[in-house]
């Protein structure tokens, strides 16, 4: 009860963060039907959408999005530099920060996250841990923060090199994060 | 070459970055507050209250420091290990590992790989220690091309200017300047005015570059020696593009960003951005222990690479000689945040073409000058006023000023000695090392000398002032700028004051506070010392007053080491006799005050006498406001604020060595109990910072390190009229009443005013 309790309180803090961070949050349930929902809505009118697999979260999870013809999964160079949005998993978050952890050792989990203009990303609940650091502890998230190559994705890209604050930069000018409860 | 002292805008950046010559920090002083200055305040000043919000967030900010500092000690004292087996985590990885003796073996090793790739094209993410090396140029000498691809290195380079900032390199652009540069260069019919519109300019130019590249550099902020993982921070995204796009990539660091293990990553994670840009973290932080194992990317109509390859190379460039340094190796604890540089009033007011050499900026930026190049390369330096803004919000607890107050000492020995000097050092005071320093150092570093002289022959000294050429003497002797008032010496010392005052003066045995009678009220402001003692009478304190004595803080500003350490080991145990009689001290003036807190340390042998100054000491309303507390006193009725004759509506500056030690809120506590209303600034310093501003070559920058400070007491001047002017240091007295024209009150003073 006290655990549930306060995984909602993370839940809660996560977001909060995250649209701190300029990112966009949706909590749903975890459903393929819904999870395939939640993203078409979030794409708009995207004509593509680049996806890569998941390896922590179940693929079946992901089985009804990838029904839908705009869903590219093995894209072509062309197509990974001209696409509206990517679809990854995100094998971790972080409460304080609102930040997002993607794998990008595996597969074009990297790419898929980083090249289009909209960047979705995919995250269970259970995995949002309360800092940062939290990532580099043996007793979290099975110490997966120790041997994986990974980013922390937190918000779009930015700068400010050019005189004022601009978002999209190198990087993804938006970031949605669909938070599986 | 002769350059035009005449137009600012004539000199360019990278003519005056080697400041070996005295002449080129004088330039590139006039060049910045000419043309650089408004957006190097404004994007330095907003990275300071956002790192101030930030690091407030941390609720563990302090133990995140204390682990930060003990980590890099203990990696810099393991440095030789911790690279043996940081080369077979690498190698163990499948990746490449070369340790760079120079800059120049650094950037052969380089290029040879990319001639191994044929390559022709390569993206770099921003690294400092590239220009540290100067690799751009190698590699396109070698013919290969380089597309430096974080925006602001792109402006630099685009421009070809030195970095002025160690994370935001182009931050002395405006955008307007930026849309200028562009249109100059670029052959477009895009009005590009407006941050979004360069921005998509510069990422459609650069994402072309992204797909073409054979190869990607990025630098590294910490390196793991257990796993070989590195940490890259950035917010564009052109980090990751540069570690995931091409096949091929090579990271370059300094040796010094090596730590023991990935589990040490996570205290830096936090405390960086924080420190840097003040954000809990930038968009992206990679963490990777490379070559990835993802798939490469094969460019539209190009063949895909067979596999990644990682190159970690790790450049040396005089760090193990730094290492070895009894000062300088405390530079290597740096994490390259830049909370120094944003927290300095000159380094906001100037940036680092002024303050900084041809890569290193800042306070920190003298000792990296050095010892990555040589001791006069870190002539820059002099613009550390060691006001001390930045210990506090260094993330590895440095002691900046410290690191330049020696490389002071150093520049001044290099100089060498003359007969002049020796003869002036010795009437003066200065230890015999000292002697080889420049007469103007002599001069403000034996402050306690010549207020000795000014004191018993006042109205000579002072009178002397006044004659026909004498501030001419003064500018062409020790460097003061004629534009100064010099302060009137006082007839009477605070000494002497205290002495006449014999009916109040109490038995040294009682317990109670002993005041210092530091040089500069003493010889200065005496009638400040007398109110300060009447304050602390007024809440029933008992209040004697010390021998005068020379502190070393005038000494140690001007590098005059040996003479700040006679005089630290001279007058502590004369304050440690009243410690043990159990009397508490009180400092009037905040700069030595500091001393005390802090700098005694460095100065003082390690018989415990510095813990106790260090506990022991305090600013008097600082423990008048303790004392307050603790007894509950009713400070409306002791110090009632209405019947102050200068008005009950008050602007108030603190000292920046003051605010260091954490004495600064108190006075304001005392002074709204008491019935004051009060308005505080929130500059760093007031840009006098000692005898820096008195300096005729630093005249000009200490007024507009001013301008932020008289600016503010216009604004909270323009509700109700002219607010009273207080400080509590000698310098901030003289900087306010010169750029507002108006009488400057200590607090002691105005709570003096309100006795019956």
């Amino acid at each position: 009860m006290l655990q549930v309790a306060a995984q909602v309180s993370l839940i809660e803090q996560f977001t909060d963060s995250a649209i701190k961070a300029v990112a966009t949050v949706e909590v749903i349930d975890r459903s393929p039907a819904i999870l395939r929902d939640a993203t078409l809505r979030a794409v708009g009118d995207a004509q593509r959408i680049l996806y890569a697999p998941p390896h922590d979260l179940p693929v079946a999870l992901f089985s009804e999005l990838v029904k839908d013809p705009r869903v590219v999964a093995e894209a072509t160079p062309d197509e990974m530099v001209h696409s509206a949005a990517g679809v990854t998993e995100a094998f971790a978050g972080v409460a304080r920060t609102g930040s997002v952890c993607v794998d990008v050792s595996y597969e074009r989990t990297g790419m898929v996250s980083l090249l289009a203009p909209l960047q979705i990303a995919v995250v269970a609940a259970e995995t949002i841990v309360p800092q940062p650091r939290d990532l580099f502890r043996a007793d979290m998230l099975d110490g997966k923060g120790l041997t994986r190559d990974f980013v922390f994705v937190t918000g779009p890209s930015a700068t400010a090199d050019m005189g004022p604050l601009v978002r999209g930069v190198h990087g993804p000018h938006k970031l949605h994060i669909i938070v599986l409860r | 070459m002769a350059i035009s002292v005449f137009n600012p805008a004539d000199i360019s950046p990278r003519q005056v970055a080697n400041k070996s010559e005295k002449k080129a920090l004088l330039d590139a002083i006039r060049m910045t507050l000419g043309v650089q200055s408004a957006a190097v305040r404004r994007n330095t000043q907003t990275f300071n209250r956002n790192r101030y919000v930030a690091t407030g967030l941390l609720a563990d900010y302090n133990e995140l420091k204390d682990r930060a500092r003990q980590i890099k000690e203990q990696s810099i004292a393991n440095l030789p290990q911790l690279l043996r087996q940081l080369e077979e985590s690498v190698h163990a990885n499948g990746g490449h590992f070369y340790l760079a003796k120079t800059a120049a073996d650094a950037n052969e090793y380089i290029r040879e790989v990319l001639l191994r790739h044929k390559a022709k094209l390569v993206v770099k993410g921003k690294s400092i220690t590239s220009e540290e090396t100067k690799l751009n140029h190698a590699l396109e000498a070698a013919g290969i091309s380089v597309a430096e691809t974080d925006l602001a290195e792109f402006i630099l380079q685009v421009a070809d200017e030195q970095p002025s900032h160690i994370i935001a390199p182009a931050l002395h652009y405006s955008r307007e300047r930026i849309t200028a540069l562009f249109k100059r260069t670029f052959t477009t019919d895009l009005p590009l005015d407006s941050g979004e519109e360069l921005t998509k300019f510069a990422r459609e130019k650069l994402r072309e570059q992204f797909i073409a590249a054979d190869a990607g550099i990025s630098g590294a902020n910490l390196i793991a020696a257990d796993s070989g993982s590195i940490m890259l921070v950035e917010s564009e995204g052109n980090i990751r593009m540069t570690t995931t796009l091409p096949p091929l990539h090579i990271a370059i660091a300094g040796i010094e960003k090596v730590v023991p293990s990935r589990t040490d990553f996570g205290v830096f994670l936090e405390l960086l951005p924080a420190s840097g840009t003040g954000q809990p973290l930038t968009s992206y932080v990679s963490i990777l222990h490379p070559p990835l194992k993802a798939p490469t990317f094969a460019a539209p109509g190009k063949e895909a690479a067979n596999g990644r390859e990682f190159h970690l190379v790790l450049i040396d460039n005089g760090r193990s000689r730094m290492r070895d340094d009894p000062v300088l190796h405390e530079a290597l604890y740096c994490i390259r945040c830049s909370a120094c540089l944003n927290s300095c009033a000159n380094f906001e007011t100037v940036g680092g073409h002024a303050f900084g050499g041809e890569t290193y900026s800042g306070g920190i930026g003298g000792s990296w000058e050095a010892g990555t190049g040589t001791l006069s390369n870190a002539r820059f330096s002099e613009l550390c006023t060691a006001c001390s803004r930045c210990v506090p919000n260094c993330p590895v607890r440095i002691d900046i000023p410290w690191l330049n107050e020696n490389l002071r000492q150093r520049m001044n020995q290099a100089q060498g000695s003359s007969p002049v000097k020796f003869l002036f050092g010795g009437m003066t005071g200065s230890a015999p090392e000292d002697c080889v320093a420049p007469l103007q150092k002599q001069f403000f570093g034996n402050y306690d000398a010549f207020g000795k002289w000014g004191t018993r022959f006042a109205s000579l000294a002072n009178a002397s002032m006044h004659l026909p050429g004498s501030r001419s003497v003064m500018q062409s002797a020790f460097g003061i700028d004629r534009r100064r008032a010099l302060p009137a010496f006082p007839k009477k010392t605070w000494e002497r004051l205290y002495d006449e005052e014999k009916g109040a003066k109490q038995s040294p045995l009682q317990p109670g506070v002993v005041m210092l009678a530091d040089v500069f009220t003493n010889y200065g402001s005496p009638e400040r010392g007398m109110a300060a003692i009447h304050v602390l009478r007024a809440i029933g304190l008992d209040v004697m007053l010390s021998p005068a004595m020379p502190d070393g803080r005038a000494a140690m500003s001007q590098g005059m080491m040996e003479t700040a350490r006679r005089q630290a080991r001279a007058i502590a145990p004369m304050l440690r006799r009243y410690l043990d009689d159990g009397r508490k001290i009180v400092v009037l003036e905040p700069s030595v005050l500091a001393m005390l807190r802090f700098d005694f340390k460095h100065l003082l042998d390690g018989d415990g006498t510095q813990a106790l100054l260090a506990q022991n000491s305090f600013e008097p309303l600082e423990y008048l406001w303790e004392v307050a507390k603790q007894q509950r006193l009713d400070l409306a009725q002791t110090f009632p604020a209405s019947r102050c004759p200068h008005g009950t509506r008050l602007f108030y500056h603190s000292h920046c060595q003051q605010r260091t030690c954490n004495s600064a809120s108190q006075t304001v506590e005392v002074l709204r109990a008491a019935g004051f209303d009060v308005v505080t600034s929130s500059v760093e310093c007031c840009g006098m910072a000692g005898s820096f501003g008195y300096k005729r070559d630093y005249y000009e920058l200490s007024m507009a390190v001013g301008e932020d400070l008289f600016a503010q007491v216009r604004r909270a001047d323009q509700e109700g009229g002219p607010r009273t002017l207080v400080a509590s240091g000698t310098s901030c007295h003289e900087q306010l009443s010169a750029g507002m024209g108006r009488q400057v009150f200590h607090p002691a003073e105005l709570l003096m005013s309100t006795l019956k």
